[in-house]
């Protein structure tokens, strides 16, 4: 059962700028995609839905937990991964990492290893426990940050551009692991492709909902438009 | 990133690292407060018998660590002899090796962990003027993480300055890293709000 | 909260990467260790409470045993060496410059920086400085005055370099130089 993901007349706009336009949204799909060219507000999105910036009105619920204000609870029912694994990793070693989220929901410092030793070796990776994060590949950085995600147990996960900088044997393998998720999954992305089999798809265009609907729909439309817009000369609105 | 902590297990490491670091404050305070070159010269001496006592290689790293002293001990040797007053000399460059030489001696042999739990608790008086001692942990982990990833964002940019130009790197390469690092804590500051943010949840 | 809370952190790292990138040159042909001129950016960006701030969490990890000055230098030793008191005026003067910076509001970020880390990287400075070597190295003031004066001349262009990086910041990103903010 998926909680139920609200956007409650939600606006946001930097220096002057509309960034998201008045937006209201339900969403209770357990797979969902959101697409839209760079620019079109999808991080922005992705930071309003995870509570990371204040709306400027409205507000984001995540099953009926204002994601802004209760930070509490938001942490425990939702969880984001970005997509420069630098940008995510706060702690010099893996383990730390990983126990660091935890810690913050309020487990001991002996639980919070534990839970986080018994993640690694989940997913086969009890070696990595000690290791330096900065001597890991892009990938297994990756992989550090989904766990660190995982171990906290939320009930939704956003990835914003996932794959972007992955090499093909990386990004095949953190697929098999989204797709095997019991999680919700919100998914950020401007590859049309990767969102196959999804629930729903929306596509975020200048702030706004430009299509929302099933990905056989939303997809090809979205894939017209981006193929009309490279034949003209797209350097022009950038 | 390696600390300085010795590899070499020594009879000093599992001593309590709080008494450690009040002995280096004693020995400093005395040496400078007594200044006489015997007592500069039996701590010296003192100090090259705890850095042999566990091997040689141990003894090698310590007399390594005084590297930093170099300059300062050409220096003095240039002023005295110049000078005419090597005694004098003598007792000021005893007073810097026994002082140095005993402060790296704590370095080498006290774990990096155990260090940063004696300087949160000594911090602690610090939180009248709205500090806080618990936070010291996750800012050292924040620091050991980018420092690295700061370095080499540094040399990245360097390798662009080269690939255009023939002339070495110049001061302009710097504000790039600056901004790179404001850019940084603006996203790691997101990726720790969205894991709870600074302190614990209070349960 | 979390955002100052990590700049101080990152400022912290920056002073370190700056020990450890290769020696910048200048036009003149100098090469100087950038190390100082983070310290002095530290005030001049952060501000006076949060500049020392980082400085001293810098300073706290080079005492804590991470080879984190320019040399791959760290530990007790040095603080009990002649550069003790440059070390332990560091934080003072990355306040004093970023005080100076917040106080001047009327001059432009650039020369408000530039002169805010003369004074704090300098005149402020060379005081702890200066005692440090003088009982270290058992000098007399003027003497121990004397040897630091060679420095001075790599550290006025530093503070220059301060003011403009400090102001080159503060139009790329105009939120994130928090001494004007």
């Amino acid at each position: 059962m998926s909680p139920e993901i609200q956007f409650d007349n939600i606006r946001y706009g930097k220096d002057g700028r509309e960034i998201i336009a008045p937006l209201t949204l339900q969403l209770r799909e357990r797979r969902i995609g959101l697409v839209g060219r760079n620019g079109s507000g999808k991080s922005t999105f992705a930071r309003l839905l995870t509570g990371l910036i204040a709306p400027d009105a409205g507000k984001v619920l995540v099953g009926g937990v204002d994601v802004f204000k209760d930070r509490k609870a938001a942490v425990g029912m939702i969880g984001v991964l970005f997509q420069n694994p630098d940008h995510q990793i706060i702690f010099p070693t893996v383990l730390e990492e990983i126990s660091f989220g935890l810690r913050q929901q309020g487990r001991s410092q002996a639980e919070a290893r534990e839970t986080a030793q018994a993640i690694l070796a989940k997913f086969g990776r009890s070696a990595w426990a000690d290791r330096s994060v900065h001597g890991l590949s892009q990938g297994q950085r990756h992989l550090v940050c989904l766990l660190a995600v995982l171990a906290m147990a939320p009930k939704v996960i956003v990835f914003d551009e996932p794959y972007a900088g992955l090499d093909l044997p990386t990004r095949m393998h953190l697929e098999r692991l989204l797709a095997g998720l019991g999680q919700t999954v919100i998914h950020i992305t401007h590859e049309p492709p990767s969102l196959q089999g999804y629930d729903r798809v929306l596509w975020l265009e200048a702030g706004k909902i430009a299509q929302d609907g099933r990905p056989e729909q939303v997809l090809p439309a979205f894939e017209a438009e981006m193929m009309r817009l490279g034949g003209g000369d797209a350097l022009a609105d950038l | 990133m390696l600390s300085l902590t010795s590899e070499i297990r020594t009879p000093y490491h599992p001593w309590p690292a709080g008494p450690k670091l009040g002995a280096v404050c004693l020995v400093t305070a005395s040496l400078f407060i007594i200044g006489s070159p015997w007592f500069s010269g039996a701590i010296v001496l003192a100090c090259l018998g705890l850095y042999a006592l566990p091997g040689l290689g141990f003894l090698r790293q310590g007399l390594g660590a005084l590297r930093m002293l170099w300059p300062f001990l050409a220096l003095i040797a240039l002023w005295h002899g110049v000078s005419g007053t090597l005694e004098a000399g003598l007792a000021v460059a005893l007073q810097l090796l026994a002082a140095v030489g005993f402060a790296n001696l704590v370095t080498l042999t006290t774990r990096l962990e155990d260090m940063a739990a004696v300087v949160t608790r000594a911090a602690s008086p610090l939180r009248r003027f709205g500090l806080r001692p618990e936070r010291f942990g996750l800012a050292l982990a924040l620091v050991v993480r980018f420092t690295p990833v700061l370095a080499q964002r540094g040399d990245q940019i360097a390798q662009s300055w080269h690939a255009r130009t023939s002339r070495r790197p110049g001061w302009q390469v710097l504000a790039p890293l600056a901004l790179g690092a404001i850019d940084d804590a603006t996203y790691v500051a997101e990726a720790l709000r969205a894991r709870g943010g600074i302190d614990p949840v209070e349960e | 909260m979390e955002r100052n809370f990590v700049m101080i952190a990152l400022f912290a790292a920056l002073i370190a990467a700056l020990g450890l990138v290769p020696k910048i040159t200048l036009a003149s042909g100098v090469p100087i260790t950038a190390q100082s001129l983070g310290v002095m950016l530290c005030g001049t960006v952060l501000g006076a409470r949060r500049g020392a701030l980082a400085v001293l969490l810098f300073l706290a990890l080079v005492a804590l045993g991470l080879p984190l000055l320019s040399g791959g230098r760290g530990g007790l030793g040095l603080f009990v060496s002649p550069s003790a008191g440059f070390l332990i005026g560091f934080p003072i003067a990355a306040f004093v410059a970023g005080l100076i910076t917040e106080k001047l509001r009327a001059m432009s970020v650039f020369w408000a920086a530039a002169l805010g880390a003369a004074i704090g990287g300098i005149l402020v400075l060379y005081i702890p400085g200066i005692i440090g070597m003088a009982v270290t190295l058992d000098k007399s003031l003027p003497e121990a005055s004397l040897l630091a004066t060679p420095f001075i001349p790599g550290d006025l262009i530093k503070s220059v370099l301060a003011g403009a990086i400090t102001g080159s910041l503060a139009k790329a990103r105009p939120d994130s130089v928090l001494s004007r903010a």
